[in-house]
């Protein structure tokens, strides 16, 4: 059902010769990150939250902190579950209902870049070993799709968990009680980066725009921590990329992934 | 133009005025009164009093010129996004002849996913979807330039009192403009710099088609050279 | 709704509520018009703690075709929570708490907007909350009616919602969580403000006749003060000077 939308074939063009030609259609070098801005802190009923503006696209996120129960076998560690969703609003061929395979993608490259770069330190989550710990639940809503709703959606959920304000529990007889007039710190370890690149043609631009998104050829997403080091990656698109692409697509992440990286981290002010 | 007695912009439900005059176009009567159904401008012609809408989709009428984006087809026809409420379709016989044999002939040869069109409509009455035509001189595939989206509300302050202002746009930058009635205008020029100043000129309207002294902003947004 | 004991004032002596207002004092209100850049028309509002984004698409053809008519185009709305907007986190998946405020936002919408001349089109109004508060419902329509001018869709009149309600004995305009939560009664009320017919209209909690007429015009009134600031937002996007 539902509509896909197209790009004019003359756009289309334009958007292949320009990237061809080292300055892409919006003005932008190849490596160029879009105008990122990280408003921390605008749901107060939320524990942490961002709106982030990359570009065109807009994402706001919210953090729930609340006692769970933990897994079975790891009664030791709280809980991390990262959603992302993408309501009609966004955008025309955007659906409302049951997600679609691409909106489970995306909630998974975000949830899987924060949970294995140990942005959290879980360890540090428990109330009560085995019993009781503590879940931390960001949910990603795409307000406005202008493309690359993965780094977007990633911003916007480091932001988040960085601006939260956590509450303190203590066990009591058979549950957690709250401590009034308590928080804490969210226990941070390092501060995972996202970013999405594109190939068309045999050149790889960084963080595409909507359109340079419906004309790729191929995308990678990768993730690095605060030492410089990939803890995540994701390949998509209907073709590859070789291995000497690859290569230079981690250096490129690592780099970019520096640059915005205090940018994400200012979000700890809003606590 | 402001009419006595009659504001300039008006929103929906806006009381425009008392008079005994007809309602026009997005203008509606309640009891005595013409209310606006549109946030837009005032405009009288005659007895006639009608709102230019600021926003919304074109609503076809036969014999506009339009510029549509081919969407899909089927064996027989092309569907078209022409920026209205309906799909327009261009039949396959319209581009192949009246020899168009559907077995041999593949539509995508002609035309394909993507491709932009300067197109008119053929007719429309809201019970079928617009039937769509580029059989006519200067009709048919664009295949350079730019398109450039505005209100289909807009489309007369870029055209300009007897084409002055697409002419002066024209005329400045050397570009050539197709514009279709559904505000969808296509851009195209040799020079970078004419291209630029051009789409500049066009946004300018876009965004200050409701202002008095359009042409002084034109104008400054053609001077400017590019950067 | 029941007036539970509660040991916050909500209303002192001197007439002032428990978050400082006079009781014909409405909250902060804010809307801005045309903040997303695929919907065809959209808006945002901040209505006390409310903050809420609605988009509109259309009119457009209608999948599942099966709901289109060949007499008039249709409206479908979609009011939806974000599972941080309110204290405790909600499951994304719909509830019927949100669908019959779809339902009841739709019939709001109705009387005003002019589908009959778009047969076979549907127009979407989707709304998310990312922050609820009291009178979300109000705010929500208050969006949705500024997006679907924002759109160009043709509308006969504006329609601008606010609600009213008991508090303490006494009638007070639009009230906030707080007062939803302890208060006796929660009457959201909208109109077309320029016809005077009212389009939405709901009660929990009890009234006498009497309180019953004045609560009604209360919101009305508070009504009139949101379609100020809904006419400004669109002014500010479609009539200011500068443009974006």
């Amino acid at each position: 059902m539902g509509t896909v939308s197209i790009l004019d074939g003359l756009r289309r063009k334009l958007v292949a010769d320009s990237v061809a030609s080292g300055r892409r259609a919006d003005g932008r070098a190849l490596d160029e990150v879009r105008e990122l801005t990280v408003e921390p802190g605008v749901i107060p009923k939320a524990e942490g939250s961002a709106r982030v503006r990359l570009g065109r696209t807009e994402v706001v996120t919210g953090v729930k902190v609340n006692p769970d129960r933990p897994f079975p076998d790891t009664g030791d560690r709280g809980t991390f579950i990262c959603t992302a969703e993408i309501p009609p609003l966004a955008h025309p061929d955007a659906e409302a209902g049951p997600p679609s395979e691409a909106v489970i993608e995306l909630a998974r490259v975000v949830d899987r870049g924060i949970r294995e770069s140990h942005m959290l330190d879980m360890s540090q989550l428990v109330i009560k070993r085995d019993v009781s710990v503590i879940g931390v639940f960001t949910d990603n809503a795409v307000i406005d799709n202008g493309g690359n709703l993965f780094d977007a959606c990633s911003y916007a959920s480091v932001a988040a968990i960085l601006s939260c304000k956590m509450p303190v529990w203590e066990m009591g007889e058979d549950a957690p009680r709250l401590v009034e007039g308590q928080s804490r710190d969210p226990p941070i370890a390092t501060v995972p980066v996202s970013v999405t690149m594109g190939r068309i043609g045999e050149h790889i631009i960084v963080d595409p725009s909507l359109e340079e998104w419906m004309c790729l050829d191929a995308r990678l997403t990768i993730t690095t921590n605060s030492e410089g080091n990939i803890c995540a990656l994701q390949k998509g698109g209907l073709d590859g990329f070789t291995p000497e692409q690859l290569n230079s697509c981690a250096e490129t992440a690592i780099s970019v992934g520096a640059r915005v990286r205090p940018r994400l981290e200012a979000a700890r002010q809003a606590r | 133009m402001t009419h006595q007695g009659m504001p300039r912009t008006v929103m929906p439900g806006d009381t425009i005025t008392r008079e005994a005059r007809r309602a026009g176009d997005n203008v509606v009567l309640v009891g005595d009164t013409l209310v606006s159904s549109a946030v837009g401008l005032v405009s009288v012609s005659d007895d006639t009093v009608s709102v230019i809408p600021l926003s919304g989709k074109y609503m076809p009428r036969a014999d506009d010129l339009v510029v549509g984006m081919v969407i899909s087809h089927t064996s027989q026809a092309w569907e078209l996004d022409i920026n209205a409420p309906y799909v327009g379709f261009l039949l396959a016989t319209d581009v192949f002849g009246r020899d168009f044999a559907s077995h041999a002939d593949e539509l995508t040869s002609k035309l394909a996913l993507g491709d932009l069109v300067a197109a008119r409509v053929a007719n429309f009455d809201r019970t079928r979807d617009p039937l769509i035509t580029i059989d006519d001189r200067d009709l048919g595939k664009i295949d350079s330039g730019e398109l450039v989206k505005i209100a289909p509300g807009k489309v007369s302050s870029l055209i300009g009192r007897q084409g002055s202002m697409i002419q002066a746009i024209e005329t400045a930058t050397d570009a050539a403009i197709t514009i279709g009635q559904n505000g969808w205008v296509v851009v195209s020029c040799d020079s970078a710099d004419g291209l630029l100043r051009a789409k500049r000129a066009v946004s300018a309207i876009e965004q200050g088609a409701h202002s008095q002294g359009l042409m002084d902003r034109v104008k400054s947004a053609l001077a400017r050279g590019g950067d | 709704m029941g007036g539970r004991d509660t040991d916050m004032v909500l209303l002192d002596a001197n007439g002032i509520r428990c978050d400082g207002r006079r009781i014909d004092e409405p909250r902060r209100i804010m809307i801005k018009a045309g903040v997303l850049h695929n919907a065809n028309g959209s808006a945002y509002i901040e209505f006390g703690d409310n903050k809420i984004v609605a988009g509109v698409f259309g009119p457009r053809d209608v999948h599942p075709k099966h709901q289109s008519n060949a007499e008039t185009g249709i409206l479908r709305v979609r009011y939806h929570m974000q599972p941080y907007s309110v204290t405790e986190r909600k499951r994304p998946a719909p509830s019927r708490r949100e669908i019959e405020i779809s339902k009841v936002i739709k019939e709001a919408l109705l009387p005003a907007v002019m589908l009959e001349r778009f047969p076979r089109t549907a127009v979407d109004v989707f709304v998310e909350i990312l922050q609820a508060d009291g009178g979300s419902r109000c705010a929500a329509l208050d969006a949705a009616a500024v997006a679907l001018a924002d759109a160009g869709i043709p509308m006969r009149d504006m329609v601008s919602a606010c609600a009213a309600g008991k508090v303490a004995d006494t009638i007070v305009l639009d009230i906030n969580n707080e007062e939803d939560q302890a208060g006796q009664a929660d009457m959201p009320v909208a109109i077309m403000p320029n016809s005077g017919k009212v389009t939405l209209l709901q009660l929990d909690g009890v009234l006498t006749r009497d309180e019953y007429r004045r609560c009604i015009e209360t919101g009305i009134a508070g009504c009139k003060i949101v379609y100020d600031i809904q006419k400004r937002a669109l002014a500010e996007r479609h009539f200011s000077g500068a443009g974006q």
